[in-house]
């Protein structure tokens, strides 16, 4: 179970990295 | 207190990998390119900030391992490591597609730019990490040569990926953004050191020796070592150790295994029972009284501490050897709380600690069910697999109320949780520990 909680934490990691680097292109084509 | 801790460190984490980009944004910049571009660089730079905290999770930091458990820490820095290479491996491929003029090869290879090759030489290198590590026994590498082709392609992947930023310079023009990126990849690798070199160094001045070995029932071995020159540490009964036989610390040939002895020891001598699994461990046997070997711990979150009405310890073959840690414990400090015991083995002649487990019935509230894969004729207890029944017919309800402690192989770990769900134990109230996260 606790490495069924590991592996939500390493996608939900996955997720918000893309989700910041998403912000981060966003961010220099906006300027 | 688990989820508190646990959430802390997950933020650090993403902390670690996402200020060092944003920290591109600050200052003088270079003019945009297109959104897909953008992202492409976003995620390279995540990704390799990502791979250079890898080396943060296996470098044995017990404030780091004690929340999750350094199974557990090891199964995340596999699952986050393949979405690290994910994400380096669509940076390129978004490159590609995004920038097919910069994939152009000029006349002659001396002309490609090295921001370039180190590109290549990264990516290549994190394939080959990957590769190994999800196959490493279908490919038939031992353990030892690919642990340590492990951390060279990681070192390699790590700064090779930093030599292309560095070399394609886009973002790190500015001396400062430079000198950033490059401390952090200094700090990654002095990760790496501090385990490799300076532990070692610790290590060779604490060393131990055998002072007895002993055949145990299942084809297992009991190494019994005195600190030597040392007061030896102190360790929490269900913890593990790194050990090295044979071997200076310096080289790559720690095993993990955990302490089998009682915490309450007041010589500094530890004991680690070990079965022959066909690997290193099939020259333990073999060791001499007096062989000089060296230990790294304690380490381990698997270690009872929290009251409760009742420990319930479920064994698997070997996953023994922390619990027989726990019950001899307890023992020791004379302590009145039941324990029961369910431990699975292939058949009776096989149960390590067989006899010493009835001796200690004595000493404390110990029960001990055995669950037998091939039982003798005759036998009238338990068989088969531990199950939810089993559960049912020995753990007095409410099932919730125990604390459950469960090692074993990791078939048998995922039918106990599952079983426990069954059960509705919450998360909280069991410990697990699979024995073979390396």
């Amino acid at each position: 179970m606790r490495r069924l909680f590991a592996n939500r934490v390493a996608y939900a990691t996955g997720a918000i990295v893309i989700l910041m680097a998403v912000l981060f292109a966003l961010s220099r084509v906006a300027s | 207190m688990f989820a508190v801790r646990t959430v802390v460190w997950a933020a650090l984490y993403l902390f670690f990998v996402l200020a060092p980009l944003f920290a591109l944004l600050a200052g003088r910049l270079p003019p945009a390119r297109d959104f897909w571009t953008e992202f492409s660089v976003a995620i390279g730079y995540s990704g390799l900030a990502m791979m250079g905290l890898q080396f943060g999770l296996t470098a044995r930091f017990r404030y780091v391992t004690e929340p999750w458990g350094e199974d557990v820490l090891y199964h995340f820095h596999r699952q986050i490591s393949l979405i690290a290479v994910g994400l380096v491996v669509v940076h390129a491929v978004i490159m590609l597609a995004a920038r097919p003029d910069l994939f152009v090869l000029p006349g002659s290879l001396g002309d490609v730019p090295w921001g370039a090759v180190f590109a290549f030489v990264a990516l290549f290198s994190l394939i080959a990490l990957v590769v190994t590590a999800l196959w490493r026994a279908e490919l038939g590498i031992r353990y030892e040569t690919w642990h340590l082709a492990h951390i060279v392609l990681a070192v390699v992947a790590v700064t090779g990926g930093l030599l292309h930023m560095v070399g394609w310079a886009f973002y790190l023009t500015d001396p400062w953004k430079r000198a950033l990126w490059i401390a952090l990849t200094i700090f990654w690798i002095g990760l790496l050191l501090y385990v490799r070199v300076v532990k070692p160094v610790f290590m060779l001045r604490r060393p131990y020796r055998v002072a007895e070995v002993r055949k145990e029932r299942g084809d297992s071995t009991t190494l019994v070592m005195e600190p030597d020159g040392h007061p030896g540490f102190r360790f929490r009964p269900g913890q593990f150790g790194w050990l090295t036989v044979w071997a200076s610390p310096f080289k790559i040939t720690g095993h993990p295994f955990s302490f089998c002895s009682s915490a309450e020891a007041a010589d500094g001598c530890v004991a680690m029972t070990i079965r022959n699994l066909g690997d290193f461990t099939n020259a333990i046997p073999k060791v001499q009284v007096g062989q000089r070997v060296y230990l790294d711990g304690p380490y381990g979150a698997f270690t009872i501490g929290n009251p409760a009405d009742m420990h319930v310890l479920i064994a698997g073959g070997i996953g023994i050897t922390p619990m027989m840690s726990m019950i001899r414990t307890l023992a020791d400090r004379g302590d009145g709380r039941p324990v029961t015991l369910l431990y699975g083995s292939r058949d009776w002649e096989s149960i390590t600690f067989r006899e010493e487990l009835e001796a200690l019935k004595a000493r404390l509230s110990l029960t001990v069910v055995h669950v037998l894969a091939d039982p003798p004729a005759g036998w009238t207890g338990e068989q088969g697999r531990i199950t939810a029944e089993v559960f049912r017919r020995h753990l007095a309800p409410p099932h919730a109320d125990h604390e459950y402690f469960i090692c074993g192989p990791g078939v048998m770990m995922d039918a106990i949780e599952k079983a426990l769900g069954e059960l509705h134990v919450p998360m909280a109230k069991y410990h697990s520990e699979r024995y073979s996260f390396v």
